[in-house]
């Protein structure tokens, strides 16, 4: 319909927003780009990138492949390639991911895991 | 961001269960299972399923629904549309080729006041009445001579379709037919 098109441009893979006025509470899950402007409650498990924007709110466990936080998170993340937060963003929780980014600005609360040498060689 | 505001867009691959709420439209393409509630519209688009207890203003299903559906002004569905459920809403609409098994309760149904199915129906054979009126008119010596012979009288009949609404209206549709 005519909101596809207002995907911003730089989210161009992603099809799935959840508006900012959009309230979920339970479990999202899929194969696919997921941008987040609302709040979201519960689980969050795909296989792509999730994108927490300025106005998202999250209070859930998030399983991805690329996360990339400027809103709030409350949970822990695990992700398979890369966590990103960006200035202004909250997260409190556990982070799990081989390459983890924390910008200058950026509010953290929790334990990092990058899976460093010694646990690979478990 | 604001970008993106009032639509929300649930992917082909996406699925969501729990409950949904929201104050913006929505379109589905992949699974929401559970509670989905909107003050605005939602849109199941052909790739969408939908199984839950839907409560928005507008509903348009292209896709798969099953569970109640209750909307503030209107249903419609579409011609790719299948939906197994109760819909509650003033306004239903089911078009050809649309599946639908469910109970539909459109509130308070007046039978009584039967012409004002009449008049809803009415304008659709209308409108054939002008262009059938009109082909006579490509040589102009044969629409001066129609002229001529009934002055104005096929014209008239237009005006009245807008005031469709009038009680009085009603019977002279009824003798025109």
């Amino acid at each position: 319909m005519a909101g596809i098109e207002k995907v911003p441009a730089p989210r161009a893979g992603a099809h799935t927003v959840i508006g900012s006025s959009i309230v979920i509470d339970g479990e999202i899950s899929g194969d696919e780009d997921l941008v987040i402007q609302g709040t979201v409650k519960g689980r969050i498990s795909l296989r792509e990138s999730l994108y927490v924007e300025n106005s998202g709110v999250i209070e859930a466990d998030i399983e991805t492949a690329n996360v990339e936080v400027s809103g709030q998170v409350t949970g822990n993340i695990a992700a398979s390639d890369k966590v990103e937060l960006k200035a202004d963003c909250k997260v409190v929780g556990d982070i799990r991911a081989p390459r983890i980014l924390i910008a200058d600005g950026a509010q953290f609360k929790g334990n990092v895991d990058m899976d460093v040498k010694e646990a690979k060689g478990k | 961001m604001a970008t993106t505001d009032g639509t929300t867009i649930i992917g082909e691959s996406i699925l969501i269960s729990g409950s949904l709420n929201g104050d913006e439209d929505l379109t589905v393409r992949g699974r929401v299972e559970g509670t989905l509630t909107l003050t605005k519209t939602l849109v199941v688009e052909p790739t969408g399923i939908v199984k839950a207890e839907v409560q928005v203003k507008n509903c348009i299903i292209a896709g798969a629904v099953v569970g109640n559906v209750t909307a503030t002004e209107s249903v419609e569905i579409t011609k790719d549309g299948r939906m197994v459920g109760d819909i509650q809403a003033p306004r239903v609409i089911i078009v050809d080729g649309a599946s639908f098994r469910g109970r539909i309760d459109m509130g308070e149904v007046d039978v009584e006041g039967q012409p004002s199915r009449a008049v809803r129906s009415a304008p659709a054979p209308r409108p054939a009445l002008r262009p059938a009126a009109r082909p006579a008119a490509p040589a102009k010596a044969e629409a001066k001579k129609a002229e001529e012979k009934a002055p104005a009288a096929p014209r008239p009949p237009a005006p009245p379709a807008p005031v469709a609404m009038g009680a009085v209206k009603r019977k002279v549709i009824v003798k025109r037919k």
